[in-house]
């Protein structure tokens, strides 16, 4: 079973080799006049080595992971380039590699996901826009927001209207991602200030193709190293009294120099339309949900709209040229607050332009602009402002379809069961929560502080274990003014990578710093899991030289963690054992539980292809798995109730008395054994068995099994 | 200008929605064709669901013209489903249409967890699903996709690709998916045959042997003669359930247990409802069989078990298997097996030790080793010792109590009759979750059967009422959606002195 050390690496040694990304490695290779086919982050990915950056970092988030992974399986290519990868412990760290580009004049990228990315970059941001930069700053953001969002929902807009950074948002086809980002480096330079790109979820993965060019090795570079630094100048210092300095050219020098930038490059486009007396102004991402939508009412090509790829700064003259003469112009922009048409009221309103702006009045003031959002609020724009175009056609058909729906849903008579994600069969982290379930039964509830990562799915079915999430990291700080005010103790959840990305300090060092009384389980599962099995400091996640950083238990003892536990997490009766002892024990201050259980998604990606060789090669391969006895279960389902894992399911009761479904193991087992433990720790039932398939069995194997199924046939038969 | 197809895929993470895109787009980029497609991946292999859109420009649209990253209801021409609740969602939420929709979905269901973790049956109705399936679509291609999948050797994207394939609504031809099989590389063999299971049943030239889910009948000799006795006494409606009956208590202790039975019936018989008798029967063998060390014993060393534990964990002819049981008794499972007197005295013992619900024995047997067995063997073969042992002495009364409430419920209503008689489902498993089940059995029965009995309610309101309960008891095993409806009840139920006025 896998609580037994034989069955697990140790922390030390996982590696993640099967993850490959061969196919986009080889795009990354093509060059002048190749067809690139691929996804939207991949051609990002494409576009900046063939506009000759020199360094790329980043902290990996859904939807820009790739951006890294992809490049990190590259290193041959970065070789040749002398291109430079970070792969940074967290997003302040790749902000600031972007100090780089403030001395010296090297293209610079890097990428993570906001908006809770561009949180924690923000200080290293400020720090970064404030001097500016003379090599070209790209900050590609992964604008987590709307359907499948897994963060807060917010505008990184916001964070480029008070830095002062530009902020592009390309409407996503690839040709135009490709030409966006290569004219960021551009921008960033002529306007001597760091450009963010964001990338909606769907545009991050949207597919498509365009003409590669040649990847272009950087002047300076790791292959073509300076012999000086830069020479002392205090104006690049982000330090009074530059900082004043720096505040005024921002406004007078840079800003003005983007908008005609942004001009004479024709980064915004126009696409024409008949109606002369009708505008719209679209953000860059948005604009096929929007085209679409015209398409739709049947208007298609007909409203002259002008297509924002950058949303920061917005170029006053083109859009006051833009609107004058027009009746009404439509601001399509996404989310709250709506700051796009808020500056075009006020550009418009000091020329003395007095067309009619709709916006958020006819279009929701928060959400995902969808096609069903945005169609229903253009029918309100148009009837408003154009009454002379005959809708009813459309109109129809868009309520005929709502009315559909609804029709649909009273014959559901929904709703539908939710599918929250939950964890993967054969979690590492599911026994530490089954154990808590147990822990709870025994001292009643505990406040649990939890935080991001796989972990975070605790809070849903079926354990909804969780008072709070506080941000990356951050479940042990979160706790801070809590546990002083309860007799119980408080439980803080934090994974390896939150411990890494701001735990660390955020949470140990200022817990230890204050005496807090708390608990911390810690989940060592070796890598960010959640975002695609990153290699982090606790593995050998140095993808250089194969050698682990740095070790989490010893860097603990190193801060003066006085009660520290690494446990097997496996072993739920174990782990009950250690909670109760970390919630009771005389010991004050901060006590720390390391659940160690490699991440079994990858450590199915590292033993499935050494079992299947094994097996090729005649070896002895013995294959654990689970069952459940139906003849015993009673359909009561509390094995479920305490694991969730999707492996565990329920059948029809073969019973021809009984009704209740009954729990049954399917294949996908992996045969982690927790179903036998929480069977166990729990004192359910006895319908559980473990089942120990030995493949390529030897004679002696083979010697057994036959004498044993005689004499077992045998008292059976009897 | 030609229109674009649009195609919305609706999957599991792990499903393998993102290869099915990927093989699509490949197909229709190997053919000219503009293509787009972009994914929502959810949170993939970790369970929660995932879509996938795709639009195919037609031959000889404009190279330039705009596809959308998002579906709009009524707008998607073919629906993709790995599994039917999926399907089921994506009607939900407006995207599939009578007037436009081809849909193509498995039938076969994987349970959401909220499903799963139900005390009971808490899986959605499919009726529900497949009506709307069926009547909010223009046509539909359904099959079983994970068997499929399974028959072929492949895997369920391929199987899907192959029913897509086989739909006809995409301009693309067979050569090109399998083309794009090839081209992707990984297991191209068992995808092709799954691609083509796939077409085949779209085809309609394939069709399935629907998976059944057999009930197993207990297999005994030496009741045939009761088996004659009941079916002389009793209407054919109830048969099939009372002859199980027999069987199984005849296989659980012997021939006179299974007379017990039947003379219990007896009584039911006399109330003169066939349907009454029939859920008495099925709920009274079952709880005369109830759940003791012995029965498992009896259960995990039957002589078809390791047949079907093979069958069950995929084990192939050669390969020899391991079986170790998890067995945890306590001192409350010991006390079940001794005479009432030693019981009383152990678990008194085991109150004042504090050592009740404390101290447990975990035992891993492992029953393919011939002791292991053996062991199991020999608590199997204690079944002459059963009617002594305190927990069948409990049982019993348990079982007179219950059969006594329906006798006595039957003359004021037989719906209060029934719905008692159902409420025995409440009393499964071991350890806690047989002790909770008595508990909320219990409550119930003190709170609402034994005031309905007295006339405190009428015999509707008081069916009604004990149903309620029993739906609440299978609501939470904390029990307050129980305690929340009886405490409804209560107020609702005037007091004794009124009712004897």
């Amino acid at each position: 079973m896998l609580d037994q050390p034989a069955a697990q690496l140790p922390v030390s040694q996982r590696t993640n080799p099967e993850r490959s990304f061969t196919e986009e490695v080889r795009a990354l290779r093509l060059g002048d006049g190749e067809l690139f086919r691929g996804e939207g982050i991949l051609a990002v990915t494409k576009a900046i080595l063939q506009s000759g950056v020199a360094y790329v970092g980043g902290y990996q988030g859904a939807p820009v992971s790739h951006l890294v992974d992809v490049l990190v399986e590259s290193q041959d290519l970065l070789d040749e380039l002398g291109v430079h990868l970070e792969t940074c412990t967290n997003e302040s760290s790749a902000a600031a590699l972007l100090g780089a580009s403030i001395n010296y004049p090297m293209r610079g990228c890097v990428t993570w996901k906001s908006i809770v990315g561009t949180n924690v970059a923000a200080d290293a941001l400020s720090n970064l826009a404030s001097p500016g930069v003379i090599g070209g700053a790209l900050i590609v953001v992964g604008e987590d927001y709307g359907e499948g969002a897994s963060v807060i929902q917010e505008r990184t807009q916001a964070y480029a209207l008070k830095s002062s950074v530009w902020l592009m948002d390309p409407r996503p086809s690839l040709p135009t991602i490709v030409r966006c980002t290569e004219k960021a480096f551009e921008l960033s330079e002529a306007t001597n200030t760091p450009v963010m790109m964001e990338l909606r979820i769907r545009a991050c993965h949207v597919t498509g193709e365009f003409v590669a060019k040649d990847n272009v090795p950087p002047a300076i570079s790791r292959n073509h190293r300076l012999a000086e630094p830069a020479a002392h100048n205090y104006d690049r210092i982000s330090h009074p009294p530059s900082t004043y300095a720096h505040e005024k050219i921002k406004v007078e020098v840079r800003q003005p120099a983007a908008e005609r930038f942004i001009v004479e490059h024709g980064l915004n486009e126009h696409l024409p339309g008949e109606r002369s007396d009708l505008g719209i102004i679209v953000q860059g991402g948005i604009t096929n949900v929007l085209v679409r939508g015209l398409d739709r009412l049947e208007v298609g090509g007909r409203i002259p709209t002008l297509v924002l790829n950058v949303t920061h700064p917005l170029a006053p003259d083109q859009i006051a040229d833009f609107c004058r003469g027009k009746r009404a112009v439509l601001v399509v922009e996404e989310g709250a607050p709506d700051y796009i048409e808020q500056a075009v009221h006020v550009l418009l309103r000091k020329r003395d332009i007095d067309t009619k702006i709709y916006g958020k009045d006819v279009l929701p003031m928060a959400g995902e602009y969808t096609a069903e959002v945005v169609t229903e609020g253009l029918l309100k724009f148009f009837a408003q402002s154009a009454n002379d175009i005959d809708l009813s056609g459309p109109r129809e058909r868009f309520e005929a379809a709502r009315a559909g729906r609804a029709e649909a849903q009273r014959l559901l008579g929904g709703p539908l069961p939710l599918r929250p994600p939950g964890f993967c069969v054969g979690c590492p982290e599911r026994p530490v929560f089954s154990a808590i379930k147990l822990l709870e039964r025994e001292v009643g509830k505990v406040h649990i502080s939890s935080d991001i990562g796989c972990h975070s799915f605790a809070t849903l079915a079926p354990f909804n274990l969780g008072n709070s999430i506080l941000g990356f990291g951050m479940s042990l700080a979160a706790a801070g003014a809590v546990a002083p005010v309860m007799q119980k103790r408080t439980i803080s959840v934090m994974g390896d990578g939150g411990f890494w990305h701001n735990g660390l300090l955020s949470g140990v060092a200022s817990s230890m710093f204050n005496r807090g009384d708390r608990v911390l389980v810690i989940m060592q599962n070796g890598y960010t899991s959640a975002t695609g099995a990153q290699f982090i400091p606790n593995t050998s996640g140095n993808r250089r030289d194969g050698q682990t950083t740095s070790d989490i238990a010893a860097t603990l003892k190193a801060m003066g963690v006085g009660w520290l536990r690494t446990i097997r997490t496996y072993n739920v009766g174990t782990m009950l054992k250690t909670l109760r002892e970390a919630m009771s024990t005389e010991h004050k201050g901060l006590k720390v539980i390391v659940a160690d259980g490699e991440c079994q998604l990858a450590r199915q990606r590292r033993i499935r292809p050494q079992i299947a060789a094994q097996l090729k090669r005649g070896e002895r391969v013995v294959r654990t798995r689970y069952g459940v006895d139906d003849e015993v279960c009673t359909g009561d389902h509390s094995c479920i109730r305490l694991s969730g894992c999707p492996s565990l399911v329920v059948k029809p009761n073969p019973d021809p008395l009984r009704s209740d479904p009954v729990a049954s193991v399917n294949n996908g087992c992996v045969g982690c054994g927790l179903c036998g433990e929480v069977a166990d720790a729990a004192v359910l039932c006895p319908s559980f068995y473990r089942a120990d398939i030995v493949q390529n069995a030897t004679w002696w194997d083979r010697l057994k099994w036959k004498v044993r199924s005689k004499v077992i046939g045998a008292m059976a038969g009897a | 200008m030609p229109k674009h197809i649009t195609l919305l895929i609706g999957a599991l993470g792990g499903d393998g929605g993102g290869v099915l895109c990927d093989w699509i787009v490949s197909a229709a980029q190997s053919r000219g064709l503009g293509v787009q497609a972009t994914q929502i991946p959810g949170v993939a292999q970790r369970t929660g669901a995932t879509t996938y859109y795709v639009e195919v420009m037609p031959v000889g649209a404009a190279p330039s013209s705009v596809l959308a990253l998002n579906p709009a209801i009524g707008e998607v021409d073919v629906a993709l489903a790995t599994e039917l609740l999926e399907a089921g969602r994506m009607i939900f939420n407006g995207f599939v249409t009578p007037d436009r929709t081809t849909l193509i979905a498995s039938t076969h269901r994987v349970l959401a967890i909220g499903e799963r973790m139900a005390m009971g049956d808490g899986s959605f109705d499919v009726g529900r699903l497949l009506r709307a399936v069926k009547e909010r679509s223009r046509e539909q291609i359904l099959f079983d996709m994970d068997q499929a999948a399974e028959e072929s050797g492949g895997v369920l994207n391929a199987v899907l690709l192959g029913a897509l394939a086989g739909s006809g609504r995409v301009p693309i031809p067979d050569s090109a998916f399998e083309a794009a099989i090839r081209h992707a590389g990984k297991s191209v063999d068992t995808n092709l045959a799954a691609f083509a299971f796939g077409r085949g049943h779209a085809r309609g030239e394939l069709d399935q042997a629907v998976r059944e889910h057999r009930k197993r009948q207990t297999a005994v000799q030496g009741a045939e003669d009761l088996i004659e006795r009941a079916r002389r006494a009793y209407p054919a409606a109830s048969l099939d359930v009372v002859e199980e009956g027999i069987r199984r208590l005849t296989a659980y202790q012997d021939r006179r247990y299974a007379a017990l039975y039947l003379d219990r019936l007896d009584t039911i018989q006399a109330l003169g409802s066939a349907e009454l008798l029939r859920e008495v029967a099925r709920h009274l063998a079952v709880r005369m069989s109830f759940e003791d060390v012995i029965r498992v014993a009896l259960a995990k060393t039957a002589a078809d078990r390791m047949a079907r534990v093979r069958a069950e964990v995929r084990a192939k002819e050669q390969e020899p298997l391991e079986i170790t049981e998890h067995f945890k008794p306590g001192i409350e499972e010991i006390a079940a097996v001794l005479p009432p007197p030693l019981a009383r005295r152990l678990l008194a013992w085991g109150q004042r030790t504090g050592r009740l619900g404390k101290t447990y024995f975990s035992m891993h047997v492992r029953t393919t080793t011939i002791l292991g067995f053996a062991r199991l063997r020999l608590v199997a073969g204690l079944r002459w010792w059963r009617p002594r042992t305190s927990r069948y002495v409990e049982e019993q009364a348990e079982i007179e109590r219950w059969l006594g409430q329906i006798r006595d419920a039957a003359p004021l209503g037989l719906d209060l009759a029934r719905e008692i008689t159902e409420s025995a489902r409440l009393i499964k498993g071991y350890g806690d979750t047989h002790k909770r089940g008595l508990g909320n059995y219990r409550r119930i029965a003190d709170e609402v059967i034994a005031p309905a009995l007295a006339g405190r309610m009428t015999p509707r309101a008081a069916a009604d009422a004990v149903a309620n309960a029993r739906v609440a008891a299978l609501a939470d095993p904390e029990g307050q959606s129980l305690s929340t409806t009886l405490a409804a009840i209560a107020t609702a139920t005037p007091p004794l002195r009124q009712a004897a006025e």
